[in-house]
């Protein structure tokens, strides 16, 4: 499956836009594996996406396939070998 | 490693003054010779993101620290070895809570480097209200346990600001003694250096119209030549101890109101103290739009207003609890930042006034240093 990079964290991708996650296509994954799968190999990302308790941060957004993983269950949204992951800053605002 | 500068490089020499302005939209560091005539301005420095503290470990290899805040991506503890021309931020979160403990870091706070507990060592105050320490330059963090684990935690309430540690005050001799300051949650004085934890509230009054009054200080200082005196802002009242917190007696009889968020203390001479008073809690203005310092020189039996160069009128900004700070020349510079982005200066001891800059974002908070 493949993860596509926001451009405030490709600096801890090198760069990348994309980042491919290998998935076994009988098995699946959950957004919270994908995430920590994609941390071990860039490390900075798991901590500006989750916070310290292990939850998506609130002004972050997922989008599995094109659909809000907070309507799929959260992190717990299942992600398939041929799937699109995003990871978006949440459109928020108004306060400041 | 990245650069966020807007070019502008500094080289500072020893005795040079730097101030660290830390806003809503990122952060400013602003240089001068001793004469604090003509300042250079660097920044912003992470831009977009909310700077809610800065510190300068001043010794041979100066770095500024920075408490940086992203509403996407986190909050964490920043540093510059290189007087802002490149900014390293941790690959990890460098402050976190314990998995399970249900507290996720907010925003830091507090930031204090130089203390009695030596170069390396760096406090730093969090949202949700927590000490953590540092031990090699404010690039990795542990949780004070202690002050986590309070029996009082249950009772300790977010104010607009969140629940913060805001205020962490070392004692210039017996370092193992320290004050931690929680809005709203109240005063804390550890005598074994932060093993144990014990509120200093004797005679902060219940307010009628401020349920929990007591437990929410806003800002407070020691007194330049005793540290067993100090000086509060607190929610509403303005006190003193001299006798290490275990009492306070207010000090706020001749001053426009006892609301206001800092407290600052001239560095040198012992019982001189200056404050901004705003209307009231829920007016947070100057009264008649002319804001003014306020000074005393007796340990707070009397104030007097200073204000020549600042706005006679239409000056309704408000100055957050950090945004107000001495620098250690002579005579003293005073500085503070407001809510409305202005910045102002005054290199004689507040006597007057002039705007520094006058359009950055919503100033959150000031620190000087005199490079070493």
């Amino acid at each position: 499956m493949r993860v596509h990079i926001p451009g405030a964290l490709r600096r801890w991708t090198d760069g990348r836009d994309v980042v491919e996650v290998a998935l076994a296509p009988e098995k699946g994954a959950s957004a919270a594996e994908i995430i920590e799968a994609l941390a071990r190999a860039h490390p900075g990302i798991r901590d500006r996406v989750l916070d310290e308790q292990g939850e998506l941060r609130r002004h972050v957004n997922i989008f599995i396939d094109g659909e809000n993983a907070r309507q799929l269950g959260g992190l717990d949204a299942r992600v398939g070998a041929g799937s699109e992951m995003w990871i978006h800053p949440a459109l928020s605002g108004g306060a400041r | 490693m990245s650069a966020h500068a807007n070019g502008v490089k500094f080289s500072p020499a020893a005795g040079d003054l730097l101030l660290m302005v830390g806003t809503a939209k990122g952060a400013f560091l602003l240089l001068s010779d001793s004469r604090r005539a003509d300042f250079k301005v660097s920044g912003p420095h992470f831009p977009g993101q909310s700077v809610w503290s800065l510190a300068l470990v001043n010794d041979n290899n100066p770095r500024i620290l920075a408490g940086n805040k992203s509403n996407h991506w986190g909050a964490m503890v920043s540093w510059s070895d290189d007087f802002g021309a490149t900014w390293n931020e941790p690959t990890e979160g460098n402050i976190k809570f314990p998995r399970g403990s249900g507290a996720a870091l907010n925003a830091v706070w507090a930031l204090e480097a130089s203390t009695a507990l030596g170069a390396d060592v760096v406090l730093a105050g969090v949202d949700p209200a927590a000490m953590f320490r540092s031990d090699d330059r404010g690039e990795t963090f542990r949780l004070n346990e202690a002050l986590f684990n309070h029996p009082d935690r249950p009772k300790w309430n977010p104010g607009f600001g969140g629940l913060c540690l805001h205020t962490l005050l070392v004692h210039p001799r017996e370092p193992q003694r320290m004050y931690a300051a929680i809005s709203s949650g109240g005063i804390y004085r550890s005598d074994d250096g932060g093993d144990s934890w014990n509120p200093c509230v004797n005679g902060l009054r219940v307010h009628p119209d401020v349920p929990g009054a007591t437990l929410c200080p806003h800002k407070m200082r020691f007194d330049a030549e005793n540290p067993s005196r100090m000086y509060l802002q607190n929610h509403p009242g303005v006190y003193r101890t001299d006798n290490d917190a275990r009492s306070w007696v207010t000090i706020e009889n001749g001053l426009p109101s006892d609301f206001g968020f800092p407290m600052v203390a001239h560095p040198r001479r012992g019982g001189t103290i200056y404050n901004f008073p705003l209307v009231s809690d829920e007016f947070r203005v100057p009264r008649d739009g002319a804001p003014r310092v306020w000074r005393s020189r007796d340990a707070g039996a009397t104030w007097q207003a200073l204000g020549r160069g600042l706005p006679d009128r239409a000056g309704f900004f408000t100055v957050l609890r950090d945004a107000f700070c001495a620098d250690t020349l002579e005579p003293v510079g005073l500085y503070f930042g407001t809510r409305g982005g202005q910045l102002y200066g005054s290199n004689d001891e507040g006597e007057s006034w002039r705007a520094l800059a006058e359009f950055l974002p919503p100033v959150l908070c000031v620190k000087s240093a005199l490079v070493a």
